[in-house]
């Protein structure tokens, strides 16, 4: 849509009508004084655009004149369909037309739509006029908060951006759209999205999980409320059952029954007791006459028994003392007996001794020659070995000549080093002259190197003396003088004179060490233990001085010869002895056989007066009466035996009759411990289900379940409006980020340039949230734009502006851009620039200024437009 | 021949809260509909005179709970009482069977005025020289087998008609075998089985009915409660049953279903009654389609009728969003709002997502509409 001309009647100071007409491509301005009615023709155009020909709002009203009257304003604007012309009129007759060559094409309400759709409805994107002023803009509905709230955020000189930012991506709507999704999400959640403590979410599952409680302990209570129902229940049919009277007098009667069998059984075994005893009574006496019977009987026997052994005892010990007598004589010939055969051993013995002596003799002297043979070499060997340990002492042993010849070397190699550093002299003899040079006497050698480390006095023939002292070298002088002390020294203590020497007496200790070991090795064979075993041994041998004039004196005797006769002598001791034994044995048993049938005779007639005393005791000594006695006691012991056992076979069951009467008496018993607890117990329970039905637990219990499943429907409309609410949330934060693509970086690509133009290297930086330019960036200074001085501001705005007119523009969406005194805080020197950016954009855009900064905006070149007065001829 | 005539109503269900249903914002819907309960006993008095009938048989259920509190439980025994003309019979259903109940029935037992009954004991018990009234009382919550057996053979005065009283279903809806034949009548010889247990209205055959609850308490029955006045003419002449209005509250549901287009206010607007809303318990289940704005036109009227009525509920679960390129533009005609709004749109209608996350987005859309009309206000 382009511009083409605006037509005014009744808006404000024009109440004739007033007109700008020829307004073209690119540039246009329109330059007057203030109070001229630019800011008329600026407010008459949104309001034309903006305001709908019924509106009577603050606006359209501001737009009439003082006199009164109906303002109409009207537009012509070219655009791919053709020339049209817009006119409104409010307030009065009001009407809105829109015509094409002088054809209506729409009225009214239908004239609006045509309106509203040319102004970005068709293209589906923002407004089809981009408007920059100076200072608030009322347009755009909303309510007064929100009025007050564009006022604030119109402060400053990007109001305009931010309204139109707003068109395009939903900007402070967007925003307040978010702000109440995230209020009543709020309300639910917590940032991360948990049920916020206290919110309505939170409240909902606490009252849930409250009533799930309440609900399960009035479940609880109810189930114990009929479970005391059926315990009463049971409890009054047990009571029941055991006061019915018919149940009590059976048991009484059973009672009585069971005592009176048990008295009876009771007396029967009285009467079975005293039975019991009279037995008892007879079988005693029974076993009394018994017993005195067997004793009179074995008195008699004993008496009988006891004579008669005591006669044959005395028979018996008379023999014995015979035998003992013959014993005592047998004993004495054995005695004698040995005595010979003692003394014909003795004589034996010595015999042999005697001959075994004489054996010994003879093998002594044979050994005792040998073994000093051995003694003798032993000695001499032991000799030698001392004589040539005590050479081998002298002398050096290894390790001190092996020191010596250390000492040595180093005594030499000191002397060399000396020399070394030594001054030296090297005579070189003149043909004929050989030998004419002395050195202590003795002839300097020639072509030879001499070293002199002590200086030197040569005698020159013929000449005189030459004296040669050294300059330096102590320290190898000193060097050589400590090793010569240390080999001397060395000699001294190894006992030599000289090196040479040294060696001799070492060779001659090693020689002797080597005598003394064969010496050591020949005693070791000869007296393997040692000289004083050798000598024991020696000495263990006896000098056999008299064995020769024995043997002068008899003639020698066999050992073995007298050995045999020695044991035959043995033999017959032994024999002797023996028989000496066996005889002194047999006479002491005779003593003892004798000594016992002493004692048995007197055994014997001790027994034999016993018995008689104990005849003499018994009272009844006629064994017929008593045996009578007895058999009538056995009599009457049977008798009592058939009475008793008749008696106990009779009785009746003592125990059963015990065990009936108790368990008839328990039973009573029972019933009436049973009755005694239930009654309380029925009572407790009565008073439980009173309780407990009074307080309408079923009744709470159903409204408590309704009410969970109330708060249950509850939570899970709070958990969808949640989802929600998420679901809107994101959408809008998704939607958000997508027009920030979809506007912003088409806008700052377009911005890029001109900036470029004010400001070299600058850089727009936007905000992420609010999506408006946030700061300025100039040689990477981050400047935000609220703190830009009041034309950078201004010059941003536009630029951003000149922006968007082109971003559009190159979609086909052609908008005239509006500046209304746009630049008022720009110095006339940036102010050039503004307008090379202004042509810039001229070229594909359409552009009308309005400013009354005429002499500053002369050189804006573009084409001049003059508000005039116009005849009626339409606009 | 003697005519009897008596009133069968069933499930009153004294003492219920009704605790699922949101209260009003000053609490009092709860209170008013347990109050009519109460009343309820006052109107089956005032039928029972209308009618000419001294017995009022109820078949079971009479409390909510077999522990119901005292209060509930003395004011239905004194409103009793003070009907004195008439003779009111309990029969024990599952809610206050026997044996949960034992101390209600103590009370009553011992407590009752001398006209009213708890028949807690299967055995039959004389009307006088008309009818025999034979009841089943009902043992346990869920007892596993038909109450009404031992109808077969339970013995009548002779020359009276045979009334039999039951609580239970007639179709096994659980599978427990629990249930009454139909045929009960029949097999016990019965000249009229009164029936509890449903709620509704029911006809089982000309001589077995269920009266239903005289004051409804859900929404199902789409009618207002009812009690039966019933004649009988004499032994094995077929009962004359007639129904007599009840209930103080009517619980009733409407299908609204919308189209694109359509004013979905006014179509609500033509469902609602024109007049007795304080009584009406109404609940509308929006179906079909409408667009966002048809939708928040439709909240929005709904929002205004709902306080007029005792409860009022919207259920738009079933009604899918119709867009509308005037709906997305309400909320903005380009631009990142937009563009959020068509995200979510294409979301709510991808077949390819789950039902739910359709839902959320939508959800999610509509919330964004509604954000966008609040600002704009």
């Amino acid at each position: 849509m382009k511009l083409r001309a605006i037509r005014l009647e009744n808006v404000r100071r024009f109440t004739e009508p007033a007109r700008v007409a020829g307004i073209g491509d690119g540039l246009n301005v329109l330059s007057e004084p203030n109070e001229q009615g630019k800011s008329t023709l600026f407010d008459a155009l949104q309001a034309l655009f903006q305001r709908p020909h019924g509106s009577k709002d603050k606006e359209v009203r501001a737009l009439r004149p003082h006199a009164g009257g109906a303002p109409e304003v009207a537009v012509e604007i070219e655009t791919a369909e053709g020339r049209f012309t817009l006119s409104k009129r409010w307030l009065s007759k009001p009407c809105a037309r829109v015509e094409s060559g002088g054809r209506l094409v729409a009225q009214a309400d239908a004239a609006e739509d045509w309106i509203a759709r040319l102004m970005g409805d068709a293209a589906g994107g923002p407004a089809g006029l981009l408007w920059v002023r100076q200072g608030m803009t009322g347009l755009d509905h909303g309510n007064r908060r929100e009025q007050e709230a564009a006022l604030a955020a119109r402060r400053d000189l990007l109001s305009s951006v931010t309204g139109e930012v707003e068109a395009m991506t939903g900007g402070r709507r967007m925003d307040a759209a978010l702000a109440r999704c995230a209020e009543e999400f709020s309300d639910y959640c917590t940032t991360t999205g948990r049920p916020r403590t206290g919110g309505p979410w939170k409240a909902a599952q606490e009252r849930v999980e409250q009533l799930k409680a309440e609900e399960a302990e009035l479940d609880a209570t109810a189930r114990a409320l009929h479970a005391a129902l059926d315990e009463r229940r049971r409890l009054r049919r047990d009571l029941s059952d055991l006061e019915e009277p018919e149940a009590a007098a059976a048991r009484a009667k059973r009672l009585a029954e069971a005592q009176a069998a048990h008295q009876a059984a009771e007396r029967h075994a009285e009467r079975v007791e005293g039975h019991r005893r009279a037995l008892q009574a007879a079988e005693l006496r029974e076993t009394d006459l018994a017993v005195r019977l067997d004793g009179l009987r074995a008195a008699l026997a004993e008496r009988d028994a006891a004579t008669e052994a005591a006669e044959a005892a005395t028979g018996t010990r008379d023999a014995a003392q015979a035998r003992v007598a013959a014993a005592d004589a047998a004993a004495e010939a054995a005695r004698k007996g040995l005595a010979a055969a003692d003394a014909t051993l003795e004589a034996a013995e010595a015999a042999h001794r005697d001959a075994q002596r004489r054996q010994a003799a003879r093998d002594g002297a044979a050994r005792r020659a040998d073994l000093a043979a051995r003694l003798e070499r032993a000695e001499a060997a032991r000799t030698a070995m001392e004589e040539a340990a005590a050479a081998a002492r002298h002398g050096p042993d290894a390790a001190t000549l092996r020191r010596l010849e250390d000492l040595d070397r180093d005594l030499r190699a000191a002397r060399a080093r000396r020399d070394g550093a030594a001054p030296q002299l090297v005579m070189r003899y003149a043909a004929g002259c050989a030998g004419s040079v002395m050195r202590d006497g003795e002839e300097l050698p020639g072509d030879t190197p001499v070293p002199v480390p002590e200086g030197a006095e040569l005698t020159l023939a013929g000449l005189g003396t030459l004296t040669v002292r050294p300059g330096t070298g102590p320290q190898e002088a000193a060097d050589t003088e400590r090793a010569a002390t240390a080999f001397a020294e060395a000699l001294v203590a190894a006992d030599a004179e000289t090196l040479d020497a040294a060696r001799a007496a070492a060779a001659a200790r090693a020689e002797a060490e080597r005598r003394a070991g064969e010496a050591k090795a020949r005693l070791e064979t000869a007296a393997p233990e040692g000289l004083e075993a050798l000598r024991a041994a020696r000495a263990a041998i006896p000098e056999t001085a008299e064995t020769a004039e024995t043997t002068a004196e008899a003639p020698p005797l066999d050992p073995c010869t007298t050995e045999r006769a020695l044991g035959a002598a043995r033999a017959a001791r032994a024999d002797a002895e023996n028989r000496r034994a066996a005889a002194e044995a047999t006479a002491a048993e005779a003593r003892t056989a004798a000594a016992r049938a002493e004692a048995a005779s007197e055994a014997a007639d001790a027994r034999r007066a016993r018995a008689a005393t104990a005849l003499d005791r018994l009272d009844a000594t006629d064994a017929t009466a008593l045996e009578e006695a007895l058999a009538q006691a056995r009599a009457a012991r049977e008798a009592a035996e058939t009475t008793l056992g008749e008696a106990e076979r009779n009785a009746p069951d003592l125990a059963a009759a015990g065990a009936a009467l108790t368990r008839a008496r328990s039973v009573v018993d029972q019933a009436a411990t049973r009755v005694a607890e239930l009654r309380p117990a029925i009572a407790a329970l009565d008073e439980r289900i009173a309780q407990g039905a009074g307080d309408a637990v079923e009744e709470r219990l159903a409204e408590t379940r309704d009410t969970r499943a109330a708060a249950e429907a509850d939570l899970a409309r709070i958990e969808r409006e949640v989802a929600t609410l998420t679901r809107l949330r994101d959408a809008l934060e998704a939607a958000r980020a997508e027009a920030r693509e979809r506007y912003f970086e088409p806008v700052a690509t377009e911005l890029r340039p001109l900036l470029g133009l004010l400001w070299p290297e600058a850089e727009l930086d936007w905000g992420d949230e609010t999506l408006l330019p946030r700061a300025l960036i100039r040689d990477g200074q981050e400047e935000p734009i609220d703190i830009l001085s009041g034309g950078t501001q201004e010059q941003v705005a536009l630029l951003v502006r000149l922006a968007f007119a082109r971003m559009l523009a190159k979609d086909g969406r052609h908008a005239p851009v509006i500046l209304d005194d746009a630049l008022v805080f720009t110095d006339d020197d940036r102010i050039e620039r503004m307008f090379d950016a202004l042509h810039r954009q001229a070229s594909d855009l359409q552009i009308l200024v309005l400013t009354c900064r005429q002499r500053a905006f002369r050189d804006l070149g573009g084409r001049m437009l003059r508000l005039e007065g116009a005849s009626d001829a339409g606009a | 021949m003697t005519t009897f005539r008596f009133i069968h109503s069933s499930d009153l269900h004294l003492g219920r809260r009704f605790a699922s249903l949101p209260d009003t914002p000053d609490a009092n819907l709860r209170g008013r509909l347990t109050e009519a309960r109460h009343t309820a006993l006052g109107r089956l008095a005032t039928a029972a005179r209308a009618h000419g009938a001294r017995d009022i048989l109820l078949a079971g259920d009479t409390f909510d709970s077999p522990t119901p509190s005292y209060a509930v439980v003395r004011q239905a025994l004194a409103a009793m009482g003070e009907n004195d003309d008439l003779a009111w019979w309990l029969l024990p259903g599952n809610h206050d069977n026997l044996r949960e109940a034992e101390p209600l029935w103590a009370t009553i037992a011992r407590d009752a005025p001398a006209n009213v009954h708890a028949l807690i004991d299967a055995a039959p018990v004389s009307l006088g020289a008309a009818a025999t009234l034979l009841p089943c009382p009902v043992a346990y919550r869920s007892a596993g087998r038909d109450p009404t057996e031992a109808l077969v053979t339970m013995p009548s005065d002779a020359g009276t008609a045979r009334i039999g009283l039951a609580h239970g279903g007639v179709t096994d809806f659980d599978d427990t075998g629990a249930t009454i034949p139909p045929d009960r009548d029949r097999s016990a010889r019965l000249d009229y089985l009164a029936l509890g247990d449903w709620h509704g209205r029911l006809e089982i055959g000309a001589r077995v009915h269920y009266a239903g609850s005289p004051e409804q308490d859900r929404f199902r029955h789409d009618r207002r409660g009812v009690c039966l006045a019933v004649t009988l003419e004499g032994p094995g002449a077929a009962p004359q049953v007639r129904e007599i209005e009840t209930g103080a509250f009517l619980w009733t549901r409407a299908g609204l279903r919308l189209t694109p287009g359509q004013d979905a206010a006014a179509a609500l607007a033509a469902l609602l009654p024109e007049a007795g809303r304080r009584e009406v318990l109404l609940s509308v289940s929006a179906a079909g389609r409408a667009s966002l704005a048809e939708q928040a036109r439709l909240q929005d009227a709904a929002t205004r009728a709902a306080p007029e009525f005792a409860h009022f509920r919207l259920d738009t679960e079933a009604l899918a969003t119709h867009y509308e390129e005037a709906d997305l533009d309400a909320i903005d005609r380009a631009g990142a709002l937009r563009l959020a709004a068509d995200r979510l749109r294409a979301e709510a209608t991808d077949d390819g997502l789950s039902p739910d996350q359709r839902e959320i987005a939508n959800a999610a859309l509509a919330r964004l509409y509604a954000i966008v009309r609040e600002m704009r206000e």
